[in-house]
């Protein structure tokens, strides 16, 4: 059994693989829950129910996916050129600080054309997450500090940024209104026409997730088809050949860094609009529902194509939102954690298959093997 | 070694070779690049596997399954690229892995193993301090590192893989004494080497080996260069060198180096006040050994390197230095040495690195948009024009062997109209047809009026395709000879420091 | 004398400084020998965990049990690094990617929670036994150092024995001069007869043993009991393998690290309990932010090669290859 390099990859490995590790994670989850005294087989069942057959399924799925697919395509962004931006979590945060102040700005010159508040929730949610990942952003370009350390502890203090907000200063964002509310802390509710619309009535889809699509769409062309994506695919594949060739390393740093945090932004925006209608400080909620590292399993899986994403955003949020719904004595918490853990190692393993393949060497004589033909040495 | 077959994705290495060396004897393995002679040993010293045949020492039937083994059965090798660990003092490199006797002691003693290497140094000649650190040394001495290695270990099998490529003249007759002296000790030596007068000069017999496969195996004494030539090649060559004339050059200065200096890696200066021109349609070739400055030379030049002090003008318009976009607008190609790291991207295809520098132009961008199309169709046009031999414009360029790829680089930098043409080791690692036609190219483009810059450590292809010659030693400029009037005696004691008078 | 902001401070500064010592000597462990682990927080979880777990669950001489305790938790981490190991190493995975699945595998959403609810752990659950401070050779009262020194648990007391053996193996045994070899220059040590893929694994499980024991320090010594999520551990993970850099990759440089990464975790509740009027989030956030800056200070200005960084670090290795 040898491992040799493959010269070419077919196309229809990059589909099968992926596939294939799936199947595999499934598998080896069930062998764990049947260990662990749970049907495997009923588990899966009930999932699938929960995610996304059952009644209102895959909305509740949908509500899921929608922040997902935006820190997965922050960290596509990211990753595709070896900058590890873990911040997306915090990022994120940043973007729902933004667009809920501008939110309440317009809310108290009393603006009601729901079409503005969209635009400006994700603007300033852009803008927002763009300069909080420009902070490591600037340390790497610069300073050549390692922007998973720093992206990461931004995280932690962008969650101390918004528990302070809510719970330890009287912000603007805080709601100071009652008493009640002054006793038991909690951000102001958002003005009624800043709620973002829906689609659909049997399966209902969020204004958010369709600004998803669209930026996977964006970024898709930015990254394939755009001098941009080719300057990225250089610096990714050797920052020394795109040096030789004259190209800007340093700007393209802070330019890919700026995108991928104003998409873990746009995401914050979209859970205000979207979902919670208020800015969320505390440490159970929205910081708890690690949205950004689930983002980078998504991008992960994905293999960084912003199409897929899309895909691999609403399947994993199904898992997710079927965690939630099914936990109790019979659906171990945790479990969610350990099958994206578990699918993300067969991915990686199936990864080695993409890059090499396995020659099974027959001990006997003259020409054993199977192969290409081999001609005589250059 | 007996039918030795090894393959390897898309290529077989070595087909059913066949040798023997005594003890006592220096065997040459002769062949050019690309003839499986590295191949050969890194299964003889158990780095890699053999697919077929077998391995006898002293008789009896060995199988290595990890280089551990082989050194424990007495081979060594020295390899072109040292496997040093740099951050370590020459002591511990020495030491490094060996589990016999006092290194077998759990606590690391490094006083005695120094003075076991300062004996073993002056024994034998290779001078050098055992606590200094390897980063510091130079190449030469760094060779010298592992060849104490090798003494260290009590090997009784050494093999010498391409080791006069970083040295001068005088240091190869060193080195070659000491090779003799070890033979002359009973040990066998190996002598791996693509160059005919270095085999004829230091081995006693010689096995050529030629696409893979064992040609001949003949004593060295009676052979000449030309037969050799021929076993290696396959037809008869022309070993001596042709007398050109000189050429008529216009008087256009498309270089002017002034008062140059560079800092190397560490600070140091690498390039110190170097001044010269290079005329329009003229090839000048820098010789010195590698480590000597050519490498930052040629990095400032082209924009890679910041320049600390002096000028470089291309047509006459100043560079700032450090940004290689503005060398290459002011139409500075480069041929970097490191073809597959720095000149290309491996794993991008042909396409995308036929446009690595000019995606910008507007014949291959529309706004921010990419032309794919028009790039592709420049690429297809590239490949026609310089044979470059690929499955096709979308192959990823880490698939191609070096003379292809080095073909792809030049047509690149070509057909972007370059004033001036940076030439780093242009033909390292590549066989006889693939350097004729890169000579040819840069000949031709010599001709279209381009002024190259020509860096290489081989001095035959140096005198071969230059019109000037400058030898460079500690980042000065020590000689500049006209191509006709040069001897490699010459240059090598210029390039070993020794000025002529 | 002891009751002073100073003296309480360096004392918890010891004691929150520990795991950290003990997961930045692991990782640096396994990064000299060109590893790069993010999965730190998750193995200290799961070592938490299953350290937990054998307190209440074996019965037996309080001694035995927390030794039985900090071994189990030590071979917990051991078995979440050797799923990276065997990703990395052998199928040659992006390392990067690796560490942080099995992050997400083992966290506070993953296994360890999986662990912990499915062995009814709840945050009410009062801890059987816990480490508490040897009083070594009744010097707990001296003025300053009483505290510091001589009034901690027997794992602080662990961790500086074994901050002195991983700093002499590193630099004065035969091995500690391969693992470095094989961490600056693989193909070297491999033609030297190293073997590259032994080391890495050895160095990456020890690696994930020394986390697991510093998850072991929370759930048996500074909190005991279990917390579901990631706030038993907050991040402590992930500023170890920031103090691996802050260290220069050198074993005692990690001690004095860990003890300021301690000291600044320690502040706010001193602070608190003095009722200093300071918003608790500034307070909590100076770690973080003090790691960063600390990288940056150790990132501009040095020629990373020379002074610290395995040169081989988070490349995976390949021995045959045209």
């Amino acid at each position: 059994m040898k491992l040799e390099r493959r010269l070419e990859q077919p196309w229809w490995l990059s589909v099968a693989v992926p596939l294939g590790s799936l199947v595999v994670a499934f598998g080896m989850m069930a062998v764990i829950l049947a260990a662990t005294g749970h049907d495997p087989v009923e588990t899966y069942r009930e999932i699938l129910d929960a995610a996304f057959t059952g009644n209102g399924a895959f909305s509740a799925t949908f509500i899921s996916a929608t922040p997902i697919l935006f820190t997965g395509l922050a960290a596509a962004a990211a990753f595709r050129m070896q900058l590890f931006n873990i911040g997306a979590e915090g990022q994120l945060y940043l973007g729902a600080v933004g667009a809920s102040w501008i939110a309440l700005q317009l809310g108290d010159r009393s603006a009601t054309s729901t079409p503005l508040y969209v635009v400006a929730m994700c603007v300033a949610a852009g803008l927002a997450g763009a300069l909080w990942a420009l902070i490591p952003g600037v340390l790497k370009a610069f300073a050549r500090t390692n922007e998973i350390i720093t992206s990461l502890m931004l995280n932690y203090v962008a969650g101390l940024l918004l528990t302070y907000l809510i719970f330890d200063s009287s912000s603007y964002w805080r709601d100071t209104s009652t008493l009640q509310a002054r006793a038991f802390p909690q951000g102001k509710p958002m003005p009624e026409a800043s709620n973002w619309p829906t689609f659909g009535s049997e399966v209902v889809v969020p204004l958010g997730f369709v600004i998803g699509l669209a930026t996977a769409l964006a970024l898709w062309v930015l990254y394939t088809r755009m001098r941009f994506g080719f300057e990225v695919a250089v610096i990714a594949d050797s920052p020394r050949a795109a040096r030789y060739a004259g190209m800007r390393t340093r700007r393209k740093i802070l330019s890919v860094m700026a995108v991928s945090g104003a998409i873990a932004g746009l995401g914050g925006a979209s859970q205000i609009g979207d979902f919670t209608y208020t800015l969320d400080g505390s440490t159970t909620g929205l910081q708890a529902a690690a949205f950004g590292y689930t983002g980078i399993v998504v991008a992960a899986l994905a293999r960084y194509n912003p199409l897929a994403v899309c895909l691999v955003a609403v399947l994993i949020g199904g898992l997710q939102n079927a965690g939630y719904t099914l936990q109790g004595p019979d659906f171990p918490s945790g479990l969610v954690g350990v099958m994206q853990g578990i699918i993300l190692f067969c991915a990686l393993g199936g990864e080695l298959l993409l890059r090499y393949r396995l020659r099974i060497r027959r001990r006997s004589s003259a020409h054993g093997g199977s192969g290409p033909a081999v001609e005589p040495a250059r | 070694m007996v039918g030795i077959t090894k393959r390897f994705p898309g290529v077989v290495a070595n087909d059913d070779v066949s040798f023997e060396a005594a003890e006592g004897e220096v065997h040459a393995l002769l062949g050019e690049n690309g003839a499986g002679k590295t191949t050969l040993s890194n299964i003889l010293t158990g780095l890699y596997r053999q697919d077929e045949g077998e391995i006898e020492l002293y008789g009896e039937q060995v199988r290595f399954h990890s280089p551990r083994d082989a050194l424990d059965a007495g081979i060594c090798m020295v390899h072109q690229h040292f496997r040093l660990v740099e951050p370590f003092s020459v002591a511990e490199n020495v030491v490094l892995g060996d589990h016999r006797g006092a290194a077998r002691r759990f606590v690391f003693h490094s006083s005695a193993i120094e003075k076991r290497v300062e004996e073993l140094s002056t024994r034998y000649g290779l001078a050098v301090d055992p606590k200094a650190r390897v980063w510091q040394l130079s190449v030469g001495e760094q060779q010298r590192v592992e060849i104490l290695k090798a003494l260290y270990r009590e090997a009784r099998i050494l093999i010498m893989d391409e080791p006069t490529a970083v040295l001068t003249p005088q240091e190869a007759e060193a080195l070659f004494g000491t090779l003799r002296a070890m033979a002359g000790e009973g040990k066998t030596v190996i002598f791996i080497s693509h160059k005919l007068h270095e085999v004829k000069a230091v081995a006693d017999r010689v096995t050529v080996l030629r696409g893979g496969r064992t040609v001949a195996t003949v004593d060295a004494e009676p052979a000449t260069l030309r037969s050799l030539a021929a076993l290696m090649v396959g037809r008869e060559i022309d070993v001596a060198r042709p007398l050109e004339q000189p050429r008529r050059l216009a008087d256009v200065r498309t270089l002017e180096v002034d008062g140059l200096t560079v800092a190397g890696d560490r600070g140091e200066l690498a390039v110190k006040d170097v001044s010269f021109a290079i005329r329009e349609g003229e090839i000048v070739g820098v010789a010195g050994v590698a480590g000597n400055g050519q490498r930052e030379l040629a990095e400032a030049v082209s924009g890679m390197r910041d320049i600390r002090a002096g000028s470089v003008r291309i047509a006459g318009r100043r560079l700032r230095g450090g940004d290689p976009r503005e060398a290459i607008r002011a139409g500075v190609g480069h041929v970097p040495e490191d073809r597959l790291g720095t000149g290309l991207a491996p794993s991008l295809s042909v396409t995308s690195n036929v446009v690595i520098k000019t995606y910008r132009r507007r014949s291959f961008s529309r706004g921010p948009l990419l032309a794919l199309r028009r790039m592709r169709e420049a690429a297809v046009g590239i490949i026609r024009r310089y044979d470059v031999k690929t499955p096709g414009p979308g192959t990823p360029v880490r698939n191609l062997s070096g003379g292809n790829l080095q073909k792809l680089v030049l047509g690149r930098e070509f057909e972007d109209d370059p004033l001036v043409l940076v030439v780093a080791q242009p033909t390292r690692g590549l066989d006889v047809g693939a350097i004729e036609t890169v000579h040819s190219y840069l000949r031709d483009a010599a001709t279209r009026g381009v002024a190259i810059l020509l860096m290489s450590e081989d001095l035959d292809e140096i005198l071969a395709l230059a019109d000037r010659i400058l030898v460079v030693y500690e980042g000065e400029i020590v000689g500049e000879l006209h191509a006709g009037a040069a001897s490699i005696e010459e240059i090598g004691l210029l390039m070993a420091g020794g000025g002529s008078e | 004398m002891n009751d002073t902001l100073l003296v309480v401070v360096l004392a918890d500064a010891v004691l929150y400084g520990t795991p950290l010592l003990f997961a930045s000597l692991g990782e640096l462990l396994a990064e000299r020998s060109g590893v790069l682990n993010l999965g730190v927080e998750g193995m200290m979880l799961f070592g938490a965990v299953v350290g937990f777990w054998t307190t209440q669950r074996v019965e037996g001489a309080s001694a035995l049990v927390l030794v039985l305790a900090i071994l189990a938790s030590g071979l917990a981490g051991a078995a979440m690094a050797a799923i990276h190991a065997f990703l990395t190493i052998t199928l040659r995975a992006n390392q990067i990617v690796s560490g942080l699945a099995l992050t997400i595998f083992a966290g506070g959403l993953g296994l360890s929670a999986y662990v912990g609810t499915e062995l009814g752990f709840s945050p009410d659950l009062p801890a059987r036994q816990r480490l508490g401070s040897l009083d070594v050779w009744g010097l707990a009262d001296l003025p300053v150092l009483g505290p510091i020194v001589f009034d901690q648990s027997a794992l602080v007391y662990a961790s500086w024995i074994a901050t002195l053996l991983v700093g002499l193996y590193l630099g004065r045994t035969r091995f500690g001069l391969n693992v470095r070899a094989v961490g600056e220059a693989p193909a070297s040590a491999d033609a030297m007869g190293i073997n590259v893929t032994l080391y890495r694994y050895v160095h990456v499980l020890i690696g994930g043993g020394f986390a697991g024991v510093a998850g072991a320090c929370y759930s048996l010594s500074i909190s005991p009991g279990w917390i579901a999520g990631d706030t038993l551990i907050g991040g402590a993970g992930w500023i170890a393998i920031a103090l691996v850099i802050f260290a220069f990759w050198r074993a005692e440089l990690c001690l004095v690290g860990a003890y300021l990464f301690g000291a600044l975790s320690a502040l706010p509740f001193a602070l608190q309990a003095r009722d200093v009027e300071v918003a608790p989030e500034f307070l909590y956030a100076i770690p973080y932010l003090m790691t960063i800056v600390v990288l940056v200070i150790a990132s501009t200005g040095l020629s990373k090669r020379r002074l610290g960084a395995p040169a081989a670090l988070g490349i995976p290795y390949v021995r045959e290859e045209r």
